[in-house]
């Protein structure tokens, strides 16, 4: 668990941030998310103790940091950034090892463990191992940066911008990627974006930045449903807003059940999204869709009205 | 640093030691060579009682050169490049520009006025030229570690530092090996200029490849002087040439971004 108890910075008597105190228990994804220079980035780094916090604490499973020597500490924390930051004069293999090689693992372990992250983030061992990092593409490159935070099994996990670098479909796989390995691995992951639609992929706890401080923290779905002032809500999509709800909302969730007769013959998987389900409507001139299982088997319906009329959407919700 | 290194095959290119070899093969025929060359130099001097240098043997003197000349720069790389680490740490940034100016006044002080300041103070002799010589190349080596230190991407010393390294091995293990190429050119640039430069101790009683050249314009003989500065030419290609081959092998065995 991460937090942050009133956590203030100040450079040259400036508060760069000021007043933060914010929660991640453990196993959870938090974003901050904010515009260039709103402090989220100085924030991320003052738990790793990159950059030394001025006021308040910062405790992680209880213990503050301030009484962990940082390098030790730094150990025991992964970390990530936009432009991978591998070591050019370091093979794939050796830069992925560092964290064990500084841990001083075994030899053996330390050679099965670079194997095993590299077959976990889908890099070829026998392609990539003896690569330079810049043989790499953006991608494999920000997914071996992925693997060397991962390397020495830490149980937090901190990126700065993670996918900024990278060409929209290769960022959109990697999130997904990494949500997936999330869903096994069970990280507590604190990361920094100002990509609104990354954070609301990935978290399961928005943290809103301005100016050094925090506007609205919330889960993604509580903020879109009641953003508290026009800078969230227009961080958050403004008119898209709906939309980007939808997307969060699973058909599973908001499916009636079958009639005797199929709806429609327009299908939907019950994993996908409301937004997709919309998207279908609209398409397929469709006000009712067929929901099947992954067997292509009919399991429900989807039903505009009733999404309209029986799914919260603007409403704040009631605790 | 553990020492476990991950399944990594050897890449690194071959050393190209093709231009050393020549080079050095036409200095040792030229050294050892020198006696039979009578012929030869009895056309720059038809009327000289004696044409080659025989004072001291050419090897001899290319040892006694190189000595002064290795000496020289093993000073030079420990203080230049201890002195660009120092400045290049949190605690000693505020005398980076001293540093800078200080080795910059020594390549702008001529080593024949070291010479002659240094004679007086510690005598004749090997070390006045030592002192010189290192004055005189400790430049290029701060100034090439400075800007190879400082040329180290951010985000990789950052990414260092993020996953648990100490300073030390920060310095060791990233920085350093990122700033090589750099320090090694200027390392490169001392030397071969200092080769050229060591030739002034044979005013002052360091024995060298400098004798024949100081010989040949005291008696008026041009054969003593080819001798002497061919030789000399030939060392400083011998030893570039060497310089050369290491940088292309650090080039072709790892990025440069």
């Amino acid at each position: 668990m991460i937090e942050l108890i009133d956590v203030e910075k100040r450079f040259g008597g400036v508060a760069a941030v000021e007043g933060i105190s914010l929660r991640v228990p453990s196993g959870k994804v938090c974003a901050l998310v904010g515009t260039s220079g709103c402090g989220k980035s100085t924030t991320l780094r003052m738990i790793n103790r990159l950059i030394a916090h001025d006021g308040g604490e910062i405790r992680l499973d209880g213990q503050p940091i301030d009484s962990v020597d940082p390098v030790q500490l730094r150990r025991r924390i992964g970390y990530v950034i936009q432009h991978t930051g591998l070591f050019p004069h370091w093979r794939v293999a050796r830069n992925i090892a560092l964290v064990p090689r500084l841990l001083r693992w075994p030899k053996e372990r330390i050679e099965a463990r670079v194997a095993e992250l590299m077959a976990l983030l889908g890099l070829s061992f026998d392609e990539l191992a003896h690569k330079y990092p810049h043989e790499l593409s953006g991608g494999q490159a920000q997914r071996v940066g992925v693997a060397r935070a991962l390397a020495g099994d830490p149980d937090i996990l901190l990126m700065d911008e993670p996918f900024g670098a990278l060409d929209p479909l290769t960022r959109e796989k990697l999130q997904e990627e990494v949500a997936r390995l999330q869903s096994s691995l069970h990280k507590t992951i604190v990361f920094v974006t100002h990509d609104m639609d990354e954070a609301l992929r990935l978290a399961d706890h928005l943290v809103i930045m301005r100016a050094g401080r925090i506007v609205q923290q919330g889960s993604p779905l509580a903020l879109l449903r009641a953003p508290e002032d026009p800078f969230v809500e227009s961080l958050l999509g403004g008119l898209e807003r709906g939309l980007k709800q939808a997307a969060l909302m699973r058909v599973r969730d908001h499916m009636g059940s079958l009639g005797p007769s199929l709806p429609s013959a327009s299908r939907i998987s019950i994993d996908a999204s409301l937004r997709q389900g919309l998207s279908i409507m609209l398409r397929d001139h469709a006000e009712r869709l067929t929901v099947v299982d992954g067997k292509d088997v009919p399991v429900g319906e989807l039903s505009l009205r009733r999404l309209i009329k029986e799914t919260q959407w603007e409403q704040p919700t009631s605790p | 640093m553990g020492t476990a290194n991950v399944a990594v095959k050897s890449r690194a290119a071959p050393l190209q030691w093709r231009w050393p070899l020549v080079w050095a093969s036409l200095l040792a025929l030229c050294v050892l060579g020198m006696p039979h060359l009578e012929a030869l130099f009895r056309l720059f001097e038809p009327d000289a009682r004696q044409v080659v240098y025989t004072r001291a043997s050419f090897a001899t003197l290319l040892w006694r050169h190189l000595s002064v000349v290795a000496v020289a720069a093993l000073a030079g790389i420990v203080f230049g490049v201890l002195a660009g680490i120092a400045v290049t740490r949190k605690r000693g940034r505020d005398f980076m520009p001293l540093v800078a100016q200080l080795a910059s006044l020594g390549q702008t002080f001529p080593p024949v006025a070291v010479l002659a300041l240094a004679v007086p103070a510690i005598g004749f002799g090997t070390w006045p030229i030592i002192m010189a010589l290192l004055l005189y190349g400790l430049l290029p080596i701060v100034r090439n570690t400075l800007s190879g230190l400082l040329g180290v991407d951010a985000e990789v010393k950052t990414a260092a530092r993020a996953m648990g390294m100490t300073p030390w091995q920060v310095l060791i293990s990233v920085e350093l090996p990122l700033a090589m190429p750099i320090i090694l050119a200027g390392v490169r640039t001392s030397v071969t200029i200092n080769i050229a430069t060591a030739a002034l101790g044979a005013t002052v009683g360091a024995s060298n490849l400098g004798d024949p050249i100081i010989a040949g314009i005291i008696n008026n003989n041009t054969a003593y002087i080819v001798q002497g500065a061919v030789v000399i030419a030939l060392l400083a290609l011998t030893v570039d040439s060497l310089f050369d081959m290491l940088q292309q092998r650090l080039k072709t065995s790892r990025s440069a971004a």
